[in-house]
């Protein structure tokens, strides 16, 4: 039978030693700030078209209206100077210029020019599109054609013209770092209990080793999973699927406390607990990683145990993916997180027996 | 002040020190953090739209294509391949171009391509593929550009790339690691251990001790420096200046730590102090990220004057005349640490017998 009021008191005592580590509450508390500093200061949208401004007086209607189609975000100016203007205002990052006489130049057979107008900063990748852009606008203005159909296949949901904030693709990685640094700290208390021997110290009391167990479980689970919580309701995250955001960081800080007891099984003090906590807080980032890189996900990542949790988080936070989207990775996760919490209670209950 | 102490406790701090997490996170972190850069803006940073391609011919195309900056190309064996990284978002988007695509473009046939794209992909990538891939097939089938393209280069900015933004970063957290962390963990745990106590009692001074754990620090910042900059391929036209630069400023580094290990009680004060402090520390490489803002700010904080030679070397090729004043300040600054440190050395043993121990 669990003791509630003994419960109460560890909690609240573990409580208390952890934020009296002065380095501890330090990150604790710089960190939620800072993350959530981080999460408003990047980019709440992404433009993901072709801004080009567009003087071309000999172009016929129906072309600008061509161009002005998905993906480009024309600007069309009545001058080349208002052209230059614009580029040099960064209105846009170049500017095209079609003489007047083009199409007639054409089909006397010359070669006309047309300006392309930039700035240094222009990335050379980007020169280059433009360039080929011109060419083709160029090409069409001059009525060339090419006789290919492609036979267009979207994979996944097509986000064009929607895509996500950078902001949002950083939310999950945030939230497991958040989980992952209380680990460090619980992981630190216990380590230094086991060293200065307070934990045996405690087990003569009445206090049972299940008790113990609860409560260090409570305080992990709790702090990791109110924090991570915390910054999602700060940065609006919890406005899609706000149940399924829930159960997947309490399964993840079940298996982040899991793993912090793994770690103070090992570590002998806050130095090693640093050591040990930073390899496993790299292997366990990489899968947040993948949503900022899609294009870097292999099918390896599945082996460790936080994509379940960052790909839900993602999913749901992003896509609004419901409990039949997720529910595989909840399973998975709950069933890791289980291990992991009885794996590191196994071998915390061998260091201090 | 013996310098065979000095030499046998460097020695002593050489065999222990590779042992200590801070030195091992001093080596291991720059290292992953060059790869993660290289990793990010060869990738997610990179405007280049990504194009896949399947080649069932022995289409032009692909090394027309290969060959534009604006596009990043990869092949694939087969259609199955290609659809898989377009669904994964290895790439923008796919094509699979048929036998004899060439020869259909050049004739005028009517030829059909199947196009793999990316949900996630941005709009102006899948524009940028869709135009260039077009701008290829008109040039396979000899269609010449019916104008002659003038680019005009109007002001007088000048692109940085994220790449030579971030270097001063990385090369300054690398002296700043080894630097300071290593001498200012390495005194704390003495401290915390008593062994700076037990060490006290022999005939080494705390001199001596501050001399060997600032030349192990020292040396691995150096190093480390150098490394990053190896890696970086960023070695400037005057290595022998860029050489002098990182050993100043590693010895100001080295020379931070020691103080910081001197004042500081223990592990978790040091950690708070190094998280607190540190945006003071890498303040002028933050401020170098955003070209924006005014760059004069950096000079305001001490480091500045042991990065921006660096990157003045490195990326501008800078020479003595032109990093002279700022190594002057440097060294400055340095002698006025050092000051500092002789100053703790001289009154500690006499005011307590040991340093603020644990």
């Amino acid at each position: 039978m669990i003791n509630g009021r003994l419960i109460r008191t560890l909690v609240v005592k573990d409580v208390t030693l952890i934020f009296k580590n002065r380095f501890f509450a330090f990150i604790t508390v710089f960190g939620l700030v800072a993350y959530v500093a981080i999460y408003f200061l990047l980019p709440r949208s992404l433009n993901d078209t072709l801004a080009l401004g567009l003087y071309a007086p000999a172009v016929p209607d129906v072309l600008r209206e061509r161009l002005s189609g998905d993906g480009l975000d024309l600007t069309l100016v009545d001058s080349d100077a208002a052209l230059q203007a614009g580029v040099l205002a960064g209105d846009y990052p170049v500017g095209i210029a079609l003489p007047a006489d083009m199409l007639a130049q054409v089909q006397a057979g010359a070669k006309p020019q047309a300006q392309l107008y930039l700035t240094a900063e222009l990335p050379p990748e980007l020169k280059e599109a433009y360039t080929v852009l011109l060419e083709e606008i160029a090409f069409l203005v001059s009525g060339q054609v090419l006789t290919i159909e492609a036979t267009e296949t979207i994979l996944g949901p097509d986000l064009a013209g929607r895509q996500i904030a950078p902001r949002d693709r950083m939310l999950p990685l945030l939230a497991v770092i958040v989980l992952l640094m209380e680990t460090l700290a619980l992981a630190s208390l216990i380590s230094s209990e086991i060293e200065g021997r307070t934990l045996q110290a405690l087990l003569v009391t009445p206090m049972r080793v299940q008790d113990l167990f609860v409560s260090k479980g409570l305080v992990g689970v709790g702090l990791a999973f109110g924090q991570a919580m915390l910054i999602l309701i700060i940065t609006g995250g919890l406005s899609r699927a706000p149940v399924v955001l829930a159960a997947a960081l309490l399964l993840g800080a079940l298996l982040t406390t899991g793993i912090g007891f793994m770690l103070a099984s090992v570590a002998r003090d806050m130095m090693s607990v640093m050591a040990w906590g930073v390899v496993t807080l790299i292997v366990l980032i990489i899968p947040a990683l993948m949503v900022l890189l899609p294009g870097l996900a292999t099918t390896w990542i599945r082996l460790i145990p936080s994509y379940y949790l960052v790909d839900t988080v993602h999913r749901a936070l992003n896509f609004g993916a419901g409990w039949g989207a997720v529910w595989q990775n909840l399973l998975v996760l709950l069933a890791t997180a289980v291990a992991f919490f009885w794996l590191g209670m196994a071998a915390l209950r061998r260091k201090f027996q | 002040m013996s310098l065979r102490r000095v030499a046998v406790l460097l020695s002593k701090e050489l065999l222990r020190g590779p042992r200590n997490f801070m030195f091992i996170f001093a080596v291991v972190a720059p290292v992953l953090i060059t790869l993660l850069v290289w990793l990010l803006f060869g990738t997610i940073f990179a405007d280049a739209a990504r194009l896949g391609l399947v080649d069932e011919g022995n289409s032009r195309l692909v090394g027309l294509a290969q060959g534009l900056d604006a596009l990043t190309v990869k092949t694939y064996p087969s259609a199955a391949e290609l659809e898989e990284a377009a669904a994964n978002g290895r790439i923008d988007m796919g094509l699979v171009l048929p036998a004899g695509f060439d020869a259909a473009i050049i004739a005028g046939a009517p030829t059909e391509v199947a196009a793999f794209v990316w949900g996630e992909s941005q709009m102006k990538h899948r524009v940028v593929v869709g135009t260039a891939v077009t701008r290829l097939m008109r040039e396979i089938a000899g269609q010449a550009a019916p104008v002659e393209i003038v680019a005009v280069i109007l002001g007088d900015g000048e692109s940085i790339s994220w790449e030579a933004r971030l270097l001063p970063l990385i090369v300054l957290m690398s002296i700043i690691l080894g630097g300071s962390m290593v001498p200012a963990t390495s005194l704390v745990e003495e401290k915390q251990k008593r062994t700076l106590t037990a060490l006290n009692v022999t005939p080494a001074s705390l001199g001596e001790i501050f001399l060997a754990k600032g030349l192990l620090g020292m040396g691995l910042s150096l190093v480390m420096g150098l490394l990053i900059l190896i890696l970086n391929r960023a070695f400037g036209q005057a290595p022998g200046l860029l050489m002098l630069v990182l050993f100043l400023g590693a010895a100001m580094a080295a020379a931070i730590g020691v103080l910081l290990g001197a004042f500081i009680r223990d592990i978790n004060t040091l950690f708070t102090v190094i998280k607190a402090a540190g945006i003071l520390l890498y303040a002028p490489a933050l401020i170098y990220l955003f070209p924006t803002i005014p760059q004069w700010i950096g000079r305001l904080f001490p480091t500045y004057y042991m990065i921006h030679p660096v990157v003045a070397i490195v990326q501008e090729g800078a020479g003595w005349a032109d990093v002279a004043p700022e190594l002057g300040v440097l060294v400055a600054l340095i002698l006025a640490l050092v000051g500092v440190i002789a100053g703790v050395a001289r009154r500690a043993p006499r005011a307590e017998g040991q340093l603020n121990p644990a």
